[in-house]
């Protein structure tokens, strides 16, 4: 089978998922990526790489309790499964050891 | 309060969503919007629905492949399925299915579009219901005879004296008069058809006015309604012309009128077609200035009633009954009322009582309808239980695993259901291509229109057939033993086999018939134009007499007989085609004091009879070499034999103008159509009550004389058009209605052949190959090609004659019954039947013998080599 790739996207989506530990659900993502990446992001495309990564495997999902303020409907909080990890950092790995390859000339 | 967002787009998000992503991205979204509201309410709602439509995309879409968990709808779609590959697989079968119920539908739905139309006419009035007309019985000697025309001042009397009537109004029929000539401006005259009517004449009847108010447009004596396009053609515009003034000519008469209203043009679904009317005063006051004289006693417009709703017809026919007789001692008229609208279908009467009319037509066609669809659907059940054997292992193995009896007949009753949908689509489009040429054939104005109450019986007819052509294969198919049908054994049981040929000898009996129909229904149109009605009706042409020259009329026949290429120039009071005004005002030595006897009376000037070629029998024609011809009579023979008199010539009758001398007797001529027997008749002398100036042409000129006699005519009527017809013309529009039958049930009956054969094609190709194997052995022995095609169309050879011999008597009966609404008639000849069978035989020997052909020249060893 081929190896499940990861977008870049998918990355950053997957990296919050995995930093915000269980408390991971679309809008706290959402919300979390505005802040650090300083820009408007859809709800949809979070949506869409959470779709995909859960049909790679690489986060499992469970339902919340219900509360009020979401017009009844339950949020589903996401977590990052070993495989996920794995892949996260095979990624971290391949652009370390890349980036370790740069020549050591002066950029000024 | 809470923010919600917004409904709708929340409702598509719940109808487009996967059920599993649903929750999650209702609730986000439904959190962001909150949070977003805050902010700006106006903007967050848009937010939400632009982000609504962000999740369309594959992912979030539920399947909507329906029910995927249902087990019925997993049938269905078995179903479907399995519907789809025996079309694929038995191609010929369906394609002869498909042509043949196509044909059929389209058929069936031309004669709805037809009859529905026709059932339609004169309905469109609001008050319909309320809306009759007033006819009279005559009781005389022969029986009752129903006239139309009533006396002129009946409308008003009734309004006013019996009970139970609202309004009444009379009015002349615009049949009565040429055409109005009307003048708006010294060059601007157009021609236009009108008639004259009493003030609640709209208000009874819906002819829309745009104009004018419609308790007021007839009240006053110079008052004239014109219609809107009559309205351009006089003034170039519908604004502004209501109390203009029209100089209105009508013969050599001439008057003026005040535009008082408009109305658009009436409806083609309205038998009463005018572009002007003109009150009723104007009527009462031109009669009198011709000389007519306006009685009890003279019957002549038509009496139209608005009766009180709720008035009990019976009863009110009741109380008019004996109307006449309370004014005209001793009258043998009696009145009745008739629903209005009803007068266009059920127009006929004999002795008095309603006998149908027009309604026969439409009740013909339906059958045809019918006819043909049971021939196509024949078609459909003869060949699906013909090639059950090929699906006898489907039914088994389905019955086998536990099918019910009930969801094998849906199955297959659901393919025979698709197969007639699939029909109705391609006969919309065949219906939608024809249609044109059918409105020329029916002189109509059909279009298919996609109306609810056509959708519904469309939709109907296609369930109907549908149900009719699956029924018989579904409980068949369906009623298989399992076991034995496995085991490869189907009996075909006689009774069956009969029921297929019964059907085969059904269709081609019915197309045999209709073949007859056919046939007799052209030889006796061809015998009535063809026949010697008494007078020769070709080569000659007639115009109204008007303006000048009706005043200087002598002259206009001199100068008119100068034109080389017109050999006779005579004026009559009518065009001679149809009934003639009438009279019972006839005296003669030895008449029975109780008996009244109705004589046609025709007014014509010096050598009508000549122009005519009316053919005299005794005594002499109207000549100007003897004086005093004012005073003397011709009579056809039918009225000397009902007169009873011996050696007429010279005697003398009381006319009701006077003592009359006969001189001369004509020859019976048909002046009616063939459909009534000659009745009395009589001319006079009586050149100033001619209207029609009639022409003879010489054969062959008549090009070159019709254009130096429009040229003389516009001499003597500069700004008049010259509006000439040929009589024969005329005549032949009295056969209009045979005309269209006999051409539309000519395309049926060839198209219910043509279904026919298609039937008799899928059986024959399939006995073909049922029998191949058979086919190769008895070659292979030695049996010659002519020998197996015998063989092979023996059994339809058989059908076909059988269905001949039961169709025969039949279409014998029907065509007689039809032939005796004709007074002069073709005799049926032998021939017609033998043409019939032989074309039914001989096409079905065609069709047969194309497949039998190809069987029979087949290599043996190709069919054999798999044994």
């Amino acid at each position: 089978m081929k190896e499940p790739s990861l977008g870049e996207f998918e990355e950053l989506v997957l990296l919050m998922v995995a930093a915000l530990h269980d408390e991971a659900y679309g809008v706290a993502i959402l919300e979390e990526l505005e802040e650090k990446l300083n820009k408007k992001v859809n709800i949809s495309a979070i949506h869409v790489a959470l779709k995909r990564m859960e049909d790679k495997g690489f986060v499992k999902s469970r339902y919340g309790g219900i509360t009020a303020d979401r017009g009844g409907r339950r949020k589903k909080f996401y977590v990052i499964t070993a495989f996920g990890k794995n892949a996260l950092d095979q990624q971290y790995a391949l652009r370390t050891s890349i980036y370790q390859q740069i020549p050591k000339i002066s950029f000024g | 309060m809470k923010p919600t967002p917004p409904r709708w787009s929340l409702r598509f998000l719940r109808w487009f969503c996967r059920e599993d992503y649903l929750e999650e991205i209702e609730g986000d979204l439904v959190e962001v919007f909150a949070k977003q509201y805050d902010d700006a309410p106006h903007r967050a709602r848009w937010k939400f629905a632009l982000n609504v439509t962000r999740y369309f995309r594959p992912g979030f879409i539920k399947s909507f492949k329906i029910g995927h968990n249902s087990n019925t709808i997993a049938m269905f779609r078995h179903n479907l399925l399995l519907t789809y590959r025996s079309f694929k697989r038995y191609r010929t079968t369906f394609f002869i299915n498909l042509v043949g119920l196509s044909t059929g539908l389209a058929c069936a739905l031309f004669i709805y579009l037809w009859v529905n139309d026709e059932l339609n006419i004169d309905k469109f009035h609001k008050k319909d219901r309320q809306l009759f007309q007033v006819m009279e019985n005559h009781q005389m000697t022969g029986g009752i005879l129903t006239y139309d025309g009533t006396p002129d001042l009946l409308a008003r009397a009734l309004a006013e004296e019996i009970p139970g009537v609202a309004m009444a109004t009379a009015v002349t029929p615009s049949a009565w008069f040429g055409k109005f000539t009307l003048t708006s401006a010294p060059d601007r005259s157009v021609k236009a058809v009108g008639q004259f009517a009493d003030q609640d004449f709209f208000r009874m009847f819906s002819y829309e006015l745009i104009q004018g108010q419609a308790n007021q447009v007839l009240s006053n004596k110079i008052a004239i309604a014109i219609s809107e396009d009559l309205a351009l053609r006089l003034f170039n515009s519908t604004e502004n012309v209501v109390g203009k003034t029209i100089d209105w000519q009508l013969l050599d008469l001439s008057k003026q009128a005040v535009v008082s209203g408009i109305f658009k043009a009436t409806p083609p679904h309205s038998t009463a077609q005018f572009d002007l009317v003109l009150s009723y005063e104007a009527w009462l006051s031109l009669s009198k200035e011709v000389g007519r004289n306006i009685h009890w006693d003279n019957h002549g417009p038509l009496t139209y009633l608005l009766l009180q709703e709720g008035t009990d017809l019976q009863q009110f026919n009741a109380k008019i009954e004996d109307y006449i007789q309370s004014r005209v001692e001793g009258s043998n008229i009696t009145l009745f009322a008739t629903p209005y609208s009803d007068q266009y279908l059920y127009g006929k009467y004999e002795n008095g009582v309603q006998v149908g009319g027009r309604i026969a037509y439409a009740r013909l066609f339906s059958i045809i309808a019918v006819f043909i669809l049971i021939i196509a659907c024949i078609n459909f059940v003869n060949l699906s239980t013909a090639r059950a054997s090929r699906r006898m292992k489907e039914v088994g193995v389905k019955k086998a695993i536990g099918a019910s009896r009930k969801a094998l007949i849906f199955q297959f009753m659901g393919e025979s259901i698709i197969t007639v949908f699939l029909s109705l689509l391609m006969s919309f489009i065949i219906v939608a291509l024809l249609l044109p040429q059918f409105n020329f054939i029916t002189g109509k104005q059909l279009a298919l229109d996609l109306d609810v109450p056509l959708l519904l019986s469309v939709t109907g007819i296609t369930l109907v057939t549908g149900l009719m052509a699956g029924s018989y294969p579904a409980f068949y198919l369906a009623g298989f033993n399992p076991v034995m049908v496995l085991k490869g054994r189907l009996k075909t049981s006689l009774g069956e086999v009969w029921t297929r040929k019964g059907l085969v000898v059904f269709q081609f009996a019915l197309s045999v018939i209709l073949i007859v129909a056919v046939l007799v229904v052209y030889q006796q149109i061809a015998y009535v134009q063809t026949k010697n009605l008494g007078y020769n009706k070709d080569n000659i042409i007639y115009f109204d007499k008007e303006g000048k020259v009706a005043e200087s009329q002598e002259t206009f026949f001199t100068e008119v007989k100068k034109i080389p290429g017109v050999t006779r120039v005579s004026s009559i009071n009518e065009n001679l085609v149809g009934s003639q005004s009438g009279t019972y005002g006839v005296d003669w030595e030895g008449k029975n004091p109780g008996d009244d006897v109705h004589f046609e009376e025709v007014s014509v000037n010096y050598d009508m009879i000549e122009t005519l070629e009316v053919e005299i029998l005794a005594g002499r024609s109207f000549s100007r070499e003897f004086s005093d011809e004012g005073t003397k009579v011709l009579f056809n023979e039918t009225a000397i034999e009902v007169m009873g008199l011996e050696d007429p010539v010279g005697k003398t009758i009381r006319h009701y103008s006077g003592e009359m001398e006969i001189i001369g007797i004509v020859k019976d001529f048909h002046f009616e159509s063939l459909h009534e027997n000659v009745k009395p008749l009589l001319f006079k002398l009586k050149p100033e009550e001619t209207l029609k100036i009639m022409v003879r042409l010489e054969a062959g000129r008549e090009r070159e004389a019709i254009t130096s006699l429009e040229k003389l005519y516009k001499e003597f009527n500069p700004g008049l058009t010259f509006n000439y017809q040929f009589l024969d013309t005329t005549y032949q529009a009295q056969y209009t209605a045979e005309h269209r039958v006999a051409t539309l049930s000519r395309y049926f009956a060839g198209l219910a052949i043509l279904i026919s054969c298609l039937g008799l094609f899928g059986l024959a190709a399939f006995t073909a190959q049922r029998r191949l194997k058979e086919i190769g052995i008895r070659k292979v022995l030695g049996a010659s090609t002519v020998a197996i095609v015998r063989l092979l169309s023996n059994d339809f050879t058989k059908m076909v004659l059988a269905a001949i011999v039961i169709a025969l008597p039949v279409s014998y009966f029907i065509v007689s019954k039809w032939l005796e609404s004709f007074a002069y008639r073709i005799e049926l000849q032998w021939w017609f039947f033998a043409a019939a069978g032989l074309t039914a035989l001989f096409v079905a020997w065609l069709t047969v013998g194309l497949q039998t052909v190809k069987a029979a020249r087949a290599n043996p060893t190709e069919c054999l080599e798999d044994e």
